[in-house]
């Protein structure tokens, strides 16, 4: 009985050196002998089985939609959602693709990626921030301030926007786009009346921008952070924190009814 | 002589460690199919779907986040730029790297076991191979038989090498079949991607080729007993050396756990890269991921790794031979 055992045992290993030894014989054959030969691309084209029950929320943009501050780390996408679960019955799927300290070039670009136009393309609603960074560039602007280069940094992100809603358009022509526009996080500092004309302006011609294409609507936060500004923004002064983003959140969300018969 | 080996593995089967060995695989085989299973219920609850290409695009988007924070230390950043190239290059080329099926499990659990787990496992029947006989004084019942010294040692040996071989192969097909109780038994053919090479930050993708994954882990197998035989090896020269089986187990022990520390922190310390508890992870090498120190190769970690075994070896047969026993 027990030497059976080890007959078992002992022929087990035999065979099972032989199987290890052909690994290695097949790794070093693939690995320190392979041709290099170019990696022909994946079809594709498998159909789509969207799912038409659920209601697919997409989120582009910067640290703002990416929830930074807020230390539930649900950001304004999370209030949306958790306000839109009490208004339909819906399954609900969420993809976050922002990206902390992106700006609207950084957008652009990301937006040529195959599976993030595969995810524009599945959905229902997409929320944006982006400028952010742009305009305030991690408080550069604040601390050196010029009015002729804020312009020109204006030009380019203006020209970015309109490229960013674009491709959106051309990838999903239904989907709503709910563009949220900047707040401004040093309406305590002295030079107040400055930088809240700047965003002012900066907002209306997003705001216009917007306006050219059907379905992208420029949400404001402007006057949301105008008033106790301390009270919304986390510590860092510039993000806002939990309370701030749930205003934000709730004011998205009561943008979004569901009416009967208008989705489906 | 082939007397001599079956009576050494007599003797390790009398020991009942290899079934002991076994359980303690199918054991955490078990836990780790378990937390797998959560993780994937955990990932599909948050995201409200189960679209491998929308999971990895937000792996991916995390990552990025991840490196846009501050305070990240130099070696995690370039660790995470290495493995973002190598998801979107999966993305891109549609391919999953995860499919969920037994023969996926059985990838990761090789990979993360090779470094720590499989060499003790190793240890565990190695460490008293010779010493016991020492300690117990048995050593002098056997080199009183008309045989040669060095044939009573490497009929030791060999009997090392089965049971190594034993040991991947009950780890094969314990996790094969534990886990395909929860994720089902195929996968085999599924496409993955090897030949990445790391050069600094960049992640170099001339070389990459499409593999099936039974041929990737018959690769990542072979490696994994490449690992252990080293390992093994060094183990038994310890035993012969030391005649307490604690003592050896203790050396090992220390030597491989600093291993696994040092891999995550020796990249400013180039010439770290000759000891052999560093270059274990052979498999990141199939896998593309960066390792420890810059400019290690799969062939420079198994170079080393032969290096120390093959004086490991000869350590062991000029000491059993020359050493006097009374």
């Amino acid at each position: 009985m027990n030497s059976n055992i080890v007959k078992i045992i002992a022929i087990l290993s035999i065979v099972a050196s032989g199987l290890w030894i052909f690994g290695l014989g097949v790794m070093v054959q693939d690995q320190f002998f392979h041709k290099a030969t170019p990696l022909r691309k994946e079809i594709t084209s498998q159909t789509e089985t969207a799912n038409d029950q659920q209601l697919h929320l997409v989120a582009l943009g910067d640290s703002l939609t990416r929830g930074t501050g807020d230390e539930t780390g649900k950001g304004y996408v999370g209030y949306i959602l958790d306000e839109l679960r009490t208004k339909t019955k819906q399954p609900i799927q969420v993809t976050n693709l922002a990206i902390k300290g992106q700006r609207s070039a950084g957008l652009v670009k990301q937006l040529q990626q195959a599976e993030v136009q595969r995810q524009l393309k599945q959905a229902d609603f997409v929320f944006m921030t982006i400028g952010g960074n742009d305009l305030f560039q991690g408080g550069e602007t604040i601390r050196n301030f010029s009015i002729a280069r804020i312009n020109q940094t204006k030009a380019s992100y203006l020209r970015n926007l309109d490229a960013i809603f674009r491709t959106i358009r051309t990838v999903n022509p239904q989907a709503i786009v709910f563009y949220i526009s900047l707040y401004n996080p040093f309406n305590q500092l002295n030079n107040a009346k400055t930088t809240s004309a700047i965003v002012r302006q900066w907002n209306y011609d997003s705001a216009e921008v917007a306006a050219r294409y059907p379905n992208i609507i420029a949400v404001p936060t402007y006057d949301l952070f105008e008033l106790h500004a301390n009270e919304y923004l986390y510590s860092d002064q510039f993000h806002p924190n939990k309370e701030g983003y749930k205003l934000i959140g709730e004011r998205v969300a009561s943008l979004i009814t569901f009416t009967k018969g208008e989705r489906k | 002589m082939i007397n001599l080996v079956y009576n050494e593995m007599l003797k390790i089967v009398r020991k009942k460690r290899l079934f002991i060995i076994a359980a303690i695989i199918a054991v955490l085989v078990g836990l780790f199919t378990y937390a797998q299973l959560k993780h994937v219920q955990e990932v599909q609850k948050r995201l409200g779907t189960n679209d491998w290409r929308t999971q990895l695009q937000q792996q991916i988007i995390d990552t990025q986040n991840r490196l846009n924070s501050s305070g990240i230390s130099e070696e995690w950043r370039k660790f995470l730029q290495i493995r973002l190239q190598q998801q979107q290059y999966y993305l891109d080329h549609n391919i999953n790297p995860s499919a969920p099926g037994a023969p996926t499990f059985m990838r990761m659990f090789v990979e993360n076991s090779i470094e720590l787990f499989l060499p003790l496992m190793v240890m565990v029947v190695v460490a008293d191979l010779v010493s016991s006989e020492a300690s117990g004084g048995t050593i002098k019942l056997l080199l009183t038989r008309p045989v040669k010294r060095w044939k009573i040692l490497l009929s030791k040996y060999i009997a090392m090498l089965l049971s190594v071989s034993f040991i991947v192969l009950s780890l094969v097909f314990l996790s094969y079949l534990i886990s395909g109780t929860v994720f089902g038994y195929s996968g085999w053919n599924l496409p993955l991607l090897t030949g990445f090479a790391v050069h600094g930050e960049e992640l170099d993708t001339t070389n990459v080729h499409l593999l099936s994954q039974w041929k990737y882990l018959l690769i990542e197998l072979g490696l994994a007993w490449f690992v252990a035989i080293v390992v093994g090896t060094l183990t038994f020269m310890l035993s012969v050396l030391m005649r307490s089986t604690a003592a050896v187990m203790g050396i090992m022990l220390a030597a491989l756990i600093s291993g696994a520390i040092l891999s995550n922190m020796v990249s400013s310390w180039k010439s770290a890269k000759y000891l052999f508890m560093v270059n274990l992870r052979l498999t990141d090498y199939i896998s593309g991921t960066a390792p420890p120190i810059d400019g290690m190769t799969l062939g420079f970690s198994m170079s080393v790794l032969a290096i120390w075994g093959i004086a490991a070896l000869f350590i062991s047969f000029l000491v059993f031979t020359k050493r006097d026993v009374y």
